[in-house]
């Protein structure tokens, strides 16, 4: 199939590694990604300073997908995911709102119709690409790895405009691992903020945030931490020793993404999946992973 | 105002103000704060009320009392890290998440102080159409790489045709009165 892919700001100026797993792992899972034209950030950082231009923001990715005459959208990331998602309710059901954004989106001769179905990557993994293309794609099975995972709030909440998994308990990401043969484990904090947002206002709490999250995930014994979000992804990875300072934890976890590691059970090689990009201590983990 | 002073200060020296309630409340969101019943469920599991006092509860009990003033000079509408349990929690459908983010346009209409970071965020995407630049990334052995070296697509960059009508998006208010 082919679905148009929408990469934000984080992933394509910051967190490349995401982008080089998803572009390495969909076409050989059967899907064509087409990037969208001048696309834009998707309105989340906006979204404190004016809820129109947001909303605008959003729906103008949205609308440029419906003029490329695609179906489906592909929304990478956590908060993009989520921007578009509530964006598409809040217009579905205010009616001046959603003349005023048109009104806007004119201007670059797009429109907001509500048409496009909007899907990240983990529930679009899971329920379309799903399991059985996923295990025949396994030739490295993942058996004997214990992995914590982290959805990420973004996907989760608010199920008021419907969300990618159940927001309470989540099985979605947790089963695409056991395709993999790993194991998943559970933990009370599993549902618990990465602390990104506060980057922008408080970022000592944002820290402590990252560092309580990875500290009780490192403590279940898992041999690594799983994400999907490029803004989790830059906490917990990339500033993982700031978060360790922060809070006095002796932090040595290597966290890595989903599509990582769905690329590493696929055997696509460490390189071509961005994996000497994760600055976390990622090494011990992949011989690990690599011996089966 | 003094902005050293605590929300609770501040509402001794001031009284409420019913039009900049009712600017709050005719922002985008699903916050109904006439609705909360103070359970305190949204603040028993906010993030930030242990890292930082955000008591969500009580955003919402002030707003509904007016104190709008009070709360967007005081600094704690700047606090919440969106994780969005209170939205999904809420026993009442309140949303005060949502609330907050109607505090914060209000904020920034009123000039009220805002943290530089939001507004950096707001200049890039008036700039390039995004909150930043490709930024060049470091491998673990501490090797700086351009993301041209990665075999990824050229970045592009907004036009200027773009970065006038969001222009105007800014300048835009929300019309949309079916809240109350």
């Amino acid at each position: 199939m082919k679905i148009a892919v929408y990469w934000g700001c984080v992933i394509p100026t910051m967190q490349y590694a995401y982008e080089m797993s998803v572009r390495e792992i969909m076409p050989r899972l059967g899907v064509e990604l087409a990037d969208l034209e001048n696309a834009s950030c998707c309105g989340t950082p906006v979204q404190s300073v004016n809820m129109v231009a947001a909303v605008y923001l959003a729906a103008r990715n949205i609308a440029i997908a419906e003029k490329m005459g695609f179906s489906d959208l592909l929304v990478v990331c956590n908060g993009c995911h989520l921007s578009l998602f509530e964006a598409a309710h809040f217009l579905n059901n205010d009616e001046k709102l959603k003349e005023q954004v048109n009104s806007l989106l004119k201007e670059e001769d797009l429109q907001y119709s509500g048409k496009i179905k909007i899907w990240h990557t983990i529930d679009f993994l899971h329920d379309i690409v799903g399991e059985d293309t996923i295990k025949k794609a396994v030739t490295n099975s993942l058996n004997g790895l214990k992995v914590a995972v982290h959805y990420g709030c973004h996907i989760l909440r608010p199920s008021s405009v419907g969300t990618v998994d159940d927001p309470e308990n989540p099985q979605k990401l947790d089963r695409l691992i056991e395709w993999l043969g790993a194991k998943s484990i559970s933990y009370p904090e599993k549902l618990d903020c990465c602390g990104a947002m506060l980057m922008l206002s408080h970022p000592d709490a944002a820290f402590t945030f990252t560092g309580l999250k990875l500290k009780a995930a490192q403590d279940t014994g898992a041999d690594a931490l799983i994400d999907s979000c490029p803004s989790c992804q830059n906490m917990f990875d990339v500033r993982q020793k700031s978060a360790g300072a922060t809070t006095g934890a002796k932090l040595n976890f290597p966290v890595i993404y989903y599509t990582q590691l769905l690329g590493l059970a696929m055997g696509i090689s460490q390189e071509r999946l961005g994996l000497n990009l994760n600055r976390s201590p990622v090494d011990g983990f992949l011989q690990k992973a690599l011996v089966h | 105002m003094n902005s050293s002073m605590t929300i609770t200060d501040q509402m001794t020296s001031k009284k409420p103000d019913a039009e900049l309630k009712r600017r709050v409340l005719s922002k985008i969101g699903e916050h109904k704060p006439y609705r909360c019943y103070q359970c305190i469920k949204c603040t028993s599991g906010c993030p930030s009320m242990k890292m930082l006092e955000l008591k969500p509860h009580e955003i919402v009990a002030l707003a509904k009392a007016g104190f709008i003033d009070e709360l967007i000079n005081s600094g704690i509408i700047w606090t919440c890290a969106t994780c969005l349990k209170c939205k999904e929690r809420c026993p009442q459908a309140v949303a005060p998440v949502d609330l907050i983010m109607a505090l914060r346009n209000l904020a920034v209409d009123k000039e009220a102080k805002v943290p530089d970071s939001f507004l950096h965020d707001l200049s890039m995407i008036l700039e390039c159409g995004h909150v930043s630049r490709p930024q060049p990334t470091i491998t673990r052995k501490l090797e700086k790489i351009e993301r041209d070296k990665l075999n990824l697509p050229k970045f592009k960059e907004s036009d200027e045709r773009f970065k006038a009508t969001f222009m105007k998006a800014l300048e835009t208010k929300a019309e949309s009165e079916n809240r109350k």
